[in-house]
């Protein structure tokens, strides 16, 4: 980290300016050739339904017919249905939660993880799987492992002599089973993320701590940490958008029940459009939650761009 | 030396000078294989539900219900042999292999070339602006998208065909896989290419001839990676491929459930089929596909 970049960088500059010369005088086609299909696509696949969504979001349109304009009136009856309350609610939770949990146990590995001792890259590897798998998969072990009678968490509550605990059938449970499922699928990515943080912290750092006599809650409260203070920061906005945006883990272990219990924004939107045949409010209800994951993705983009 | 020990055991090294350099040691591997067990705990009970799959598939359903282990009593392949002769399963996988080698192909055509310019044109207003719109595209509602696709695509007859699903996965791909691309791209040294520049090549051909002969592992693990986001996708399949000749995976098995909910043996021998590719193609490529995922995600 001394010399060498110095040099590269001054050689960089010179060799530089000569394309750059060459490029005024004949304009470089290249970038706008290789970024035309992504735009096309993103085009064609997001903007264009972007505003059709919006045109729909005020019309009281079925999926056979585009019906009449009706001003803001889906998304006046939007904010007054309980239903929709109700999973802006669920859909606050499970994110609070799932980014909660999934941190803590992600660190908690990814401590463990930096540390020297045989195996380790097996171990890494294994743990990163369930973030690997997809949704149906784990939600079909998953509904075997909480099941009602045979299901392997009631089998070990009942060695504690507790429950049976009926998960899928008991709103407050549901809610419980899917933030746990939830936070299951993403500590792997919490974890690997936060190892390469914790791997770019100077080891001369603990060792002076060590040597002012920091205890390791001390050395973690005041290296490891401000170390991994950003990146933490980014993941949790990240994961916060990942748990609103997630249609498939809530919707294959429940369906948004019992009784709308676990029913988030995108599963409402779903059921609007997919199910009730009321695309003017689905489409509000999907235009809502877009407002609301901008605000979390202008907030992440306020921290990235302060490093 | 000692400082590269140093740098590999932060919080391993012994305080107590009196002991002799040996006991040092073999306490130290005492505690590095201690701290294997304990992590080894860890992986049985966090990855429990991965081994459930793998060996209830070679359970019948009758020997779930009635033991707690998940350890075969009698292995059978009954499971296996059902779902080749009573579902459609081999045709639910073919449409999968389809759907996610095209949307692949298509994403990686899109993303490589968007991941070079990100890589090498990034100062260019068109460029960073392109950069803001990728990171709007990742947190973007899909379900939003969807609603006037399916009408869209409904009334031009592209329901039930695989066209629908590819386009709107090589969109939902494009962030993920443009930042891996640029970060592997970021690795190969420009000089090589200024170099060529200097002989008179032109940025076209040194991409050809330089830059791509390179990217191949980063190539591969970006195909990978996108390879099993199209593969394990639910919903957008769901909603696109309803017709039993065309379904996808998730939504045959997700079909299976809902109608027999308690024929544990059938669904986890569905469950694993379809979770080796995913597992298989991860080893493969696991190191750099880590390292390209957390680096477009981080840094976006």
């Amino acid at each position: 980290m001394s010399v060498t970049p110095v040099t590269e960088q001054t050689s960089n500059l010179r060799i530089r300016q000569q394309p750059d010369k060459v490029a005024k005088r004949r304009i470089d086609m290249l970038p706008f050739l290789l970024l035309a299909p992504s735009i096309l696509i993103i085009c064609i696949i997001e903007l264009y339904p972007l505003l059709t969504a919006l045109v729909y979001s005020f019309q009281n349109g079925s999926l056979l017919s585009s019906g009449t304009f009706v001003g803001l009136q889906n998304y006046l009856a939007t904010f007054s249905d309980p239903e929709f309350q109700g999973s802006v609610l669920f859909s606050a939770i499970f994110a609070i939660f799932s980014v909660v949990g999934s941190y803590l146990l992600g660190l908690g590995l990814a401590l463990l993880l930096v540390q020297n001792f045989p195996l380790r890259g097996l171990i890494r590897v294994l743990l990163i799987i369930p973030w690997i798998l997809s949704s149906i998969v784990t939600i079909v072990v998953w509904r075997w492992m909480i099941q009602d009678q045979h299901g392997t968490v009631n089998i070990v509550l009942s060695w504690f002599h507790l429950g049976p605990i009926f998960f899928l059938s008991d709103s407050r449970w549901a809610v419980v089973s899917v933030i746990v499922i939830k936070i299951w699928r993403s500590f792997p990515f919490m974890m690997i993320s936060l190892i390469a943080a914790l791997q770019t912290i100077d080891n001369n750092l603990y060792e002076a701590a060590r040597i002012d006599g920091a205890d390791r809650w001390a050395s973690f409260r005041s290296v490891t940490f401000p170390g991994i203070r950003n990146i933490s920061i980014i993941l949790w906005i990240l994961m916060t958008i990942w748990s609103v945006n997630d249609f498939e883990t809530p919707f294959l272990l429940t369906q948004g029940g019992p009784s709308n219990a676990t029913e988030s924004l995108m599963i409402l939107a779903y059921k609007d459009t997919f199910a009730r045949n009321t695309v003017g409010a689905g489409a509000a209800v999907a235009f809502v939650s877009l407002i609301i994951l901008m605000l979390l993705a202008i907030l992440m983009m306020r921290f990235r761009n302060r490093d | 030396m000692q400082k590269a020990l140093d740098n590999s055991q932060p919080y391993a090294r012994s305080t107590a000078t009196a002991t002799t350099a040996a006991t040092r040691q073999r306490n130290n591997n005492i505690k590095k294989w201690l701290l294997t067990l304990v992590m080894l705990v860890i992986v049985i009970i966090l990855d429990y539900p991965i081994f459930a799959i793998f060996l209830n598939a070679f359970r019948t359903t009758t020997e779930i219900i009635s033991t707690a282990s998940i350890i075969p009593q009698h292995p059978t392949l009954e499971n296996f042999s059902y779902l080749t002769a009573r579902t459609n399963f081999w045709g639910f996988f073919t449409s999968s292999l389809i759907v996610a080698g095209l949307g692949t192909l298509l994403s990686i055509i899109c993303a490589g070339g968007a991941g070079y310019v990100l890589s090498r044109y990034h100062k260019m207003r068109i460029v960073s602006n392109y950069s803001r719109v990728l990171m709007l595209v990742q947190m973007f509602p899909i379900i939003l998208a969807l609603i006037p696709l399916f009408i869209i695509f409904k009334n031009a007859g592209l329901v039930n065909t695989y066209y629908s699903v590819i386009l709107i996965y090589t969109v939902l791909n494009l962030p993920f896989a443009t930042w891996m691309f640029e970060g592997f791209f970021d690795a190969i040294p420009r000089e090589l290419e200024e170099a060529a520049f200097v002989d008179g090549c032109s940025r076209f051909r040194s991409l050809r001839t330089i830059v791509l002969p390179l990217s191949g592992p980063g190539t591969a693990a970006v195909t990978i990676f996108t390879f099993l986001l199209c593969y394990n996708e639910f919903l957008i399949a769901s909603i696109f491929l309803r017709d039993p000749d065309t379904m996808t995976i998730p939504v045959g098995i997700q079909m299976f459930m809902s109608q027999y909910s308690t024929d544990w043996g059938s669904l986890m021998a569905a469950a694993s089929l379809a979770s080796i590719p995913t597992i298989i193609f991860f080893l493969f490529v696991q190191k750099y596909m880590v390292q390209g995922v957390v680096a477009g995600a981080v840094k976006g």
